[in-house]
């Protein structure tokens, strides 16, 4: 049996039990939230030589250097795969060991491992998108021969971006498979892990050149080098940010439950104010006053955690699914630490503790003699409530009006709840906004509605010319492309990039400039660069003037502009620059205007320029109408945008449960004086429109206070975009669209939160409302 | 007269007040709620505070209680000085030393009239938990609401209400109980069950000082202090 005091305290709570449940469900919400994201966090947790035949003498003598820990080689073949109704570009790997565990992750999913001969297996980011599938028999072309293969399992590439995102097929195969798929026999990549786990990219890129320098005595050509950032997951640095964005928003909601906390304590305190006074005069110290009503704050915030722990595991395990599978992570598992339900009932106990710390101390601190002459609910914002006399409003408004400014410290905690969750949710739309303006932009520089991508590179001038001369097509360009690399001063070469050759007149392809200029009629060596190309190889800036490998080849560029074209790292030349000593330039893709502007008109155009090329002997791997590319494109950045919105949603339900308790509380205080307004007339319905109409005015300067929320919000999700995907032009000023849509969920909110509290105004009878202290 | 026997040697007072002033800053400059209060109270002594309304009686009684500081002047109690307490000791003293009974009874409306006898024992922790309830039923029994134990404050009479305040009041045998107006709110009949009770707690060596207006309410007391504009008009004096 408790003693005295705590039965007391569990018999208050228990008065009021509609208002302490509902700060219980606020702060539930709010661990779910910050609970999801920690379970998911916990959850979620090379370098390439190419060369042209890798052999068991080579291998081993790379695994004899002492710098090399494992190493395997690989031989990719690009090719195309016929699923879902169309032709898709694909990638098949060949692996020396397929079951290395000591580079690169390489583990089965689903059924056969590794694979067979005359079978493939495709990796787990490529089968959603492409309806790939075990136990059905796809059509692949290699080289220059097709073959009809069965799926025999999945597996999963962590080394790999998502197929879905790159809109390509990856799929591991034998060596004999790929021979028959026209690829040469053997290896063509060696890739090694260094034994010092500490060494820097450039270290690695020093080691990379004795291998290289081994492969050459050996007697093989190296034509490429690919050095990874080191100890880190292809995707990890996006991973952390969107989780620390993420996180950063769950500490909010974190904090608008607390400001609930506080309100709730508070106004308890303030209706307790002459109980606690005869509690001193009984003998109670502070101490003991103030463990009373902090214990009362920890059994709020563990029966706050008690539902929260399990709801998070259970939201937390599809979250981080879903998050992985987007950016191709693999789950280690799906137990979740003791230490991430250490930490979330820790902060779930401490959260309301620490938030009642302040009005606890300060009701313990009140003059004994001031609270026990105090009738107990202390009015304020008398002042502002005596300005407020609007002419031609009726009284009842003006009451309404005047209420919500009485307890200025609890409408103003109030206010940051819901203006909080209001300035996530414009800044999330302004996020989409620039999101969409960075894709049209992107987009406007494309004036062309298919791209067709050749096995191999033909005459630039004969692609044109056939594509050209295809009914419903109005325009087309060959693009010639070559991989190229920046050979630095220290003699070491970065990773490769795509080098795309475009007429500088051209019609079909105008990138809009950042920085500098576009290609012009004329120019033999200059280059622009992509905004992303630039930030991994920061030497590429303006006016810069870089040595590259172009195809093995070495040259000098001058960088004239930088262009943004999304997370694409690529750079544009003169198509010329890329020619040979024929004088045309080889290319391996073509893009082409249509008269057609709707989608099937344009696929009969593709059907038609398809044919026609193979009736000329050239080879399509691949055909994207660009409508369809914008579509996944947007989809894919949108899907981040949703990620980073999502905590809003969070925010807002917190918000209104805040607003809800408020009220509830407001009305409670006002018992007698409603018991006063039903003496004098006033009918059930007047009550509730000036409890509703009160409610109402706190959501609109909610709504006005989330507007300048919003811009730092907007700065924050759009640096979190920034480096999870690319930079994008987030409008500061909130759209008039979003406002409006925010302003009417407040609307809603307000009304939704105020109901219960009106309709209990209007259940206590007259005379027992009169007599309410 | 006997000329041969000692001399009686007066006993120290329990409670001694030594020019003692409380006052409030107001924006008009400092009310002096109470100035140069010289006042000696003895054991046993049942002290009546009058005087008009705002004359001072309940901030005196709230010095003395402890659950107001004066602003000059020093306040003993059984030769401790409440000036020099930390308001953690006050709160102690308070609660093993002084009883003190409201004018509006001032029981927590959650626990029940029982309850409200064991709050001071459980602050206090004084005895062992066990037999607090036992204690608590004991005192309601000497107030004469025994029956009322396990009713809840709102269920109860004015007189009834009073007389729990009273047991709760008494609930760690204080040497003081401090009543302000205890008989304020009770109709006459109550009011005299109540004052026998305070004369009750008298006679058993306990000290009272009680706060009033209504002169029935007098002749209970042994002495009678008059307080006016903030000083003691007469009835400083122990009588002889």
């Amino acid at each position: 049996m408790p003693s005295p005091r705590w039965r007391k305290l569990l018999r208050d709570a228990s008065l009021h039990k509609a208002r302490t449940l509902l700060v219980i469900l606020a702060v539930t919400v709010g661990m779910i939230a910050a609970g999801v994201l920690l379970d998911a966090w916990a959850l979620v947790r090379t370098a390439t030589l190419h060369i042209d035949t890798i052999d068991e003498t080579l291998l081993a003598k790379v695994r004899g250097l002492p710098q090399v820990a494992a190493v395997r080689a690989r031989r990719t073949l690009f090719g195309t795969v016929r699923a879902s109704g169309g032709t898709i570009p694909a990638e098949i790997f060949s692996i020396s060991d397929w079951n290395a565990s000591d580079i690169g992750r390489l583990r089965s999913e689903q059924g056969v491992w590794p694979p067979r001969d005359g079978e493939i297996v495709v990796e787990h980011s490529s089968v959603e998108f492409s309806g790939i599938a075990p136990g059905q028999t796809v059509d692949v072309r290699g080289v220059d021969r097709a073959e009809s293969l069965p799926v025999t399992g999945v597996a999963r590439d962590v080394g790999l971006p998502p197929g879905w995102m790159e809109h390509l097929v990856y799929a591991f195969a034998t060596p004999a498979t790929l021979s028959r798929l026209g690829a040469p026999p053997g290896f063509g990549e060696l890739q090694f892990v260094v034994r010092d786990e500490s060494l820097d990219r450039e270290a690695i890129r020093r080691i990379a050149y004795q291998v290289r320098a081994l492969a050459e005595q050996e007697g093989h050509q190296v034509t490429a080098m690919d050095v990874p950032v080191p100890g880190q997951h292809p995707h990890a640095a996006q991973m952390d940010s969107l989780m620390m964005t993420q996180g950063a928003f769950a500490l909010l909601t974190l904090l608008v439950c607390a400001l609930l906390v506080v309100n709730l304590v508070t106004a308890m305190l303030a209706a307790q104010a002459r109980e606690i006074a005869v509690m001193k005069t009984l003998g109670a110290s502070a101490r003991q006053i103030g463990a009373m009503y902090l214990v009362f704050a920890l059994l709020l915030g563990a029966a706050a955690s008690l539902p929260a722990l399990p709801a998070a595991v259970a939201i937390a395990r599809p979250y981080a699914a879903l998050k992985a599978d987007m950016l191709n992570f693999p789950l280690d598992g799906t137990s979740i630490p003791w230490w991430a339900f250490a930490l979330q009932l820790a902060v779930g106990c401490c959260l309301p503790v620490a938030a009642a710390a302040i009005p606890v101390a300060a009701a313990c601190r009140a003059s004994v003699v001031l609270a026990l002459s105090n009738p107990g609910i202390a009015t304020q914002g008398g002042y502002l409530r005596r300005r407020l006399t609007l002419p031609g409003v009726g009284r009842p408004l003006q009451l309404s009006i005047g209420n919500a400014f009485r307890k200025r410290q609890r409408l103003l905690l109030t206010l940051l709840a819901l203006a909080a969750g209001g300035a996530v949710y414009i800044g999330a739309d302004n996020l989409r906004t620039g999101v969409r303006a960075s894709v049209d932009r992107i987009f406007s520089a494309q004036h062309y509605d298919a791209v067709l991508r050749m096995n191999e590179a033909r005459p630039a001038s004969g692609l044109e010319g056939i594509a050209g001369g295809v009914e419903g097509v109005s325009a087309a360009e060959a693009l010639p492309s070559g991989r190229a690399s920046v050979r630095h001063a220290d003699g070491l070469s970065g990773n490769r990039f795509a080098l795309v050759g475009v007429a500088p007149q051209s019609r079909l392809m105008t990138p809009l400039i950042d920085e500098g200029r576009w290609l012009a009629a004329g120019d033999r060596d200059a280059i622009v660069v992509t905004r992303s190309l630039l930030k991994d190889e920061p030497s590429l800036h303006p006016d810069a003037e870089v040595a590259l490998d172009v195809d093995g080849r070495a040259t000098r560029w001058h960088v004239v502009g930088v262009t943004d074209a999304g997370a694409q790292s690529i750079a544009y030349v003169p198509a010329s620059a890329l020619a040979g000593s024929g004088g045309d330039a080889a290319a391996a893709a073509v893009v082409v205007a249509m008269a057609a502007r709707d989608a099937a008109g344009q696929l009969d155009t593709v059907l038609r320029l398809r044919a026609a090329l193979e009736r000329a002997g050239m080879s399509v791997a691949s055909s994207q109408l660009m409508g369809e590319v914008r579509r996944v494109y947007e989809d894919h950045l949108l899907m981040v945008v949703q990620f980073l919105g999502a905590m809003a949603w969070v925010m807002i339900a917190v918000g209104a449960i805040g607003l809800a308790s408020t009220m509830s509380v407001a009305v409670l205080e006002r018992t007698r004086e409603v018991g006063v307004m039903r003496a004098i007339g006033a009918d059930h319905r007047a009550i509730k429109t000036i409890i509703q109409v009160e409610g109402l005015v706190i959501a609109c300067l909610a709504w006005l206070l989330s507007l300048p929320l919003s811009l730092p919000v907007s700065g924050l999700l759009g640096d979190a975009f920034g480096k999870v995907m690319f930079t994008v032009p987030v409008p500061a000023i909130p759209g008039t669209r979003s406002m409006l849509i925010w302003l009417l969920m407040l609307v809603v909110v307000s009304i939704i939160a105020c109901a219960w509290p009106a309709r209990r105004a209007t259940r206590v009878p007259a005379a027992q409302a009169l007599g309410y202290e | 007269m006997n000329l041969l026997a000692e001399p009686a040697i007066p006993s120290p007072p329990l409670i001694a007040l030594r020019k003692v002033g409380k006052a409030y800053p107001t924006p008009s400059g400092e009310f002096h709620a109470l100035a140069d209060i010289d006042l000696e109270i003895r054991r046993g002594e049942f002290v009546a505070i009058v005087g008009a309304s705002g004359s001072g009686k309940s901030t005196l009684l709230h010095l003395l209680g402890g659950i107001d500081r004066a602003s000059g002047g020093e306040i003993l109690v059984d030769g401790r000085s409440l000036h020099g307490m930390s308001e953690r000791a006050l709160s102690a003293w308070r609660g093993r030393s002084v009883g003190i009974v409201f004018q509006f009874f001032q029981l927590l409306p959650t626990l029940t009239a029982a309850e409200n006898v064991m709050l001071p024992m459980d602050f206090a922790d004084s005895g062992p938990a066990q037999g607090r309830r036992t204690r608590a039923l004991e005192l309601l029994r000497r107030c004469g609401v025994a029956e009322q134990a396990d009713k809840l404050p709102a269920t109860l009479s004015g007189g009834q209400q009073q007389r729990v305040a009273v047991a709760r009041a008494l609930a760690n045998a204080p040497a003081i109980v401090l009543a302000d107006e205890p008989t304020g709110n009770l109709d006459s009949r109550t009011a005299e069950v109540l004052l026998d009770i305070l004369s009750t707690l008298v006679t058993e060596g306990r000290t009272v000082v009680m706060v009033t207006h209504e002169h029935g309410a007098l002749r209970h007391a042994t002495r009678t202090v008059a307080l006016e504009d903030g000083r003691i008009a007469s009835g400083a004096a122990v009588h002889a």
